[in-house]
């Protein structure tokens, strides 16, 4: 379980993220909304080691601290981001991209049946193993990327807006595996400008406005709430 | 005929100070100004190995080899790191490691005087003829070539069937998604210097067998080195293989039909033409 308190991010004077308070436990989809500049993925960012958190600030990881590690060492712990970039290998094939995946020791011994695991999870990858990524189209890096981070076996699964840039079509297709990825008891982080498909595959949410955590609750209850649909739901 | 046999040979020997700098450069992304006094310091310990020892060259890499990759390991450790960890942007990394290496370039070029004094050092090694095509070449010549050669070979396939080269080229296509998926990016940029050092020296071992060196000579070999790493493209050792040959084979014909003297103008006359008609290099890629 991934337990984050207190966590603050300053860029020099600037406040990003400030006291959020968030959980996610195996088998669960969490989403994260919040607008544009909010600090949604500077708190991904933060978690994964990427972004130096404040003193005071908290991350547990499975009952052990985590907070100001450096991100190959998260990695370790079962926290794999995939960041809004998609952090793939643009200049290395789809098989290199899928094995540098195992790379932490803790995926080393499972990398053949995740290595399988992946290419059932997205068949199309199977077929494009030579590929160089650079050549891919927006859903098929997605898909790379999201590989990449299941090849180390996480316990964990954050992902920064994985919906953008993608044609409807090829978002609602990659929601659903994150679904299935669910499934198989791995817990995931979502954080998302889009609400509507956010709220639909997630079981619980928290709203991130201006740096803070202003409100957090089942995801069908989120859904049904006034301010949420006025505010993310664009529904007046 | 000649003049392409004796281009190729030397363009294959300069291939190893290209891959050098470019494993410097491409993984650890730092611009070592200092690679060219490496490769000094590669070719007097050639020098020293024979004088003392009456060794081959071809022994002295045993000892080159192994010195050069600590010492260039120790000089990413203790002068490199905490640069990369204070720059901001990969910009100011640049810099400020320009400076630091081309500082260090003058302190390595002081000790090689106080300790060989400023005279060219020369020994002489395998000069006999030996014949391609009915042709006679000097034979150090080619033993250089494909003493190079095997290394590139090697380092190519170390690069591209292994799990510990895959790591490297990770962390040279896209540092920060390399930490996200477990790799010390610090750890493997050290490794990289510390080879990049290791080959630009042992190229600096081969060329001693057919070229003088004195202490002052390294910022030419880092300016071929340079021209030659802009000329190929950042990030595949294939095209720094490519442009060696290409800069070899432009030296020995101007040389040969031109003048010996504008050798290194020319190989400036073909960088700057690189830089203005295609400045990602011949095979690298505009970066997206």
């Amino acid at each position: 379980m991934l337990e984050v308190k207190n966590l603050s991010v300053f860029y020099g004077r600037h406040r990003a993220v400030e006291n959020v308070a968030a959980q996610v436990s195996p088998g669960e989809i969490v989403v994260m909304l919040g607008a544009n500049g909010a600090g949604k993925s500077t708190f991904l960012r933060a978690i994964a080691g990427q972004t130096p958190a404040m003193p005071g600030s908290s991350v547990v990881m499975d009952g052990s601290d985590i907070t100001h590690r450096p991100p190959h060492e998260i990695v370790e712990t079962g926290i794999a981001l995939v960041p809004e970039d998609r952090g793939v290998f643009a200049d290395l094939t789809v098989h290199e991209n899928l094995v540098l995946g195992a790379h932490p020791k803790r995926a080393r011994p499972h990398e053949v049946a995740n290595m399988e695991r992946v290419l059932t999870l997205f068949p199309k990858l199977a077929a494009r193993r030579k590929q160089l990524v650079r050549t891919m189209s927006g859903g098929e890096r997605q898909m790379v990327a999201v590989g990449r981070a299941m090849m180390s076996a996480p316990s964990i699964l954050m992902l920064d807006e994985p919906s953008l840039g993608l044609a409807p079509l090829v978002c609602g297709e990659l929601f659903r595996s994150l679904a299935r990825i669910k499934e198989t008891g791995v817990g995931i982080l979502l954080v998302e400008q889009n609400a509507k498909q956010g709220l639909a595959i997630a079981d619980r949410g928290y709203l991130l406005d201006n740096g803070h955590v202003t409100g957090s609750d089942s995801a069908e209850a989120l859904s049904n709430d006034e301010k949420v649909r006025k505010a993310y739901l664009g529904a007046g | 005929m000649d003049v392409i046999i004796i281009g190729l040979l030397l363009g294959g020997t300069y291939a190893l100070m290209a891959v050098g700098l470019q494993l410097q450069y491409g993984v650890a992304r730092i611009m070592n100004l200092a690679s060219g006094e490496t490769l000094v310091c590669g070719a007097f310990g050639a020098v020293w190995f024979f004088t003392a020892y009456k060794m081959s060259p071809l022994y002295a890499l045993i000892g080159v080899v192994p010195a050069a990759f600590f010492a260039n390991w120790a000089i990413y450790r203790f002068m490199m790191l905490p640069l990369v960890r204070r720059a901001k942007n990969q910009g100011q990394l640049e810099v400020d490691s320009i400076l630091a290496t081309f500082g260090l370039s003058f302190v390595a070029i002081g000790i090689l005087l106080a300790l060989f004094g400023g005279e060219f050092l020369a020994y002489s090694y395998l000069a006999t003829p030996f014949s391609i095509l009915g042709q006679p070449y000097a034979l150090n010549r080619i033993v250089a070539f494909l003493g190079a050669a095997v290394v590139c070979v090697g380092l190519y396939i170390w690069l591209h069937h292994t799990r510990a080269g895959l790591t490297l080229r990770a962390v040279s296509v896209n540092p920060s998604a390399a930490g996200l998926v477990g790799i010390n990016v610090a750890s493997t940029s050290a490794l990289a210097f510390a080879l990049g050092g290791a080959v630009s020296a042992s190229g600096g071992t081969l060329l001693s067998m057919f070229l003088n060196f004195d202490a002052s000579l390294g910022v030419i070999f880092t300016l071929k080195a340079l021209v030659i790493v802009i000329m190929g493209g950042v990030g595949d050792i294939r095209g720094a293989i490519v442009a060696s040959f290409i800069l070899g084979l432009t030296e020995t014909a101007v040389a040969t039909y031109l003048d010996p003297g504008l050798t290194l103008a020319a190989a400036y006359v073909l960088f700057i033409v690189i830089l203005l008609v295609r400045p990602e290099g011949l095979f690298g890629r505009r970066s997206s």
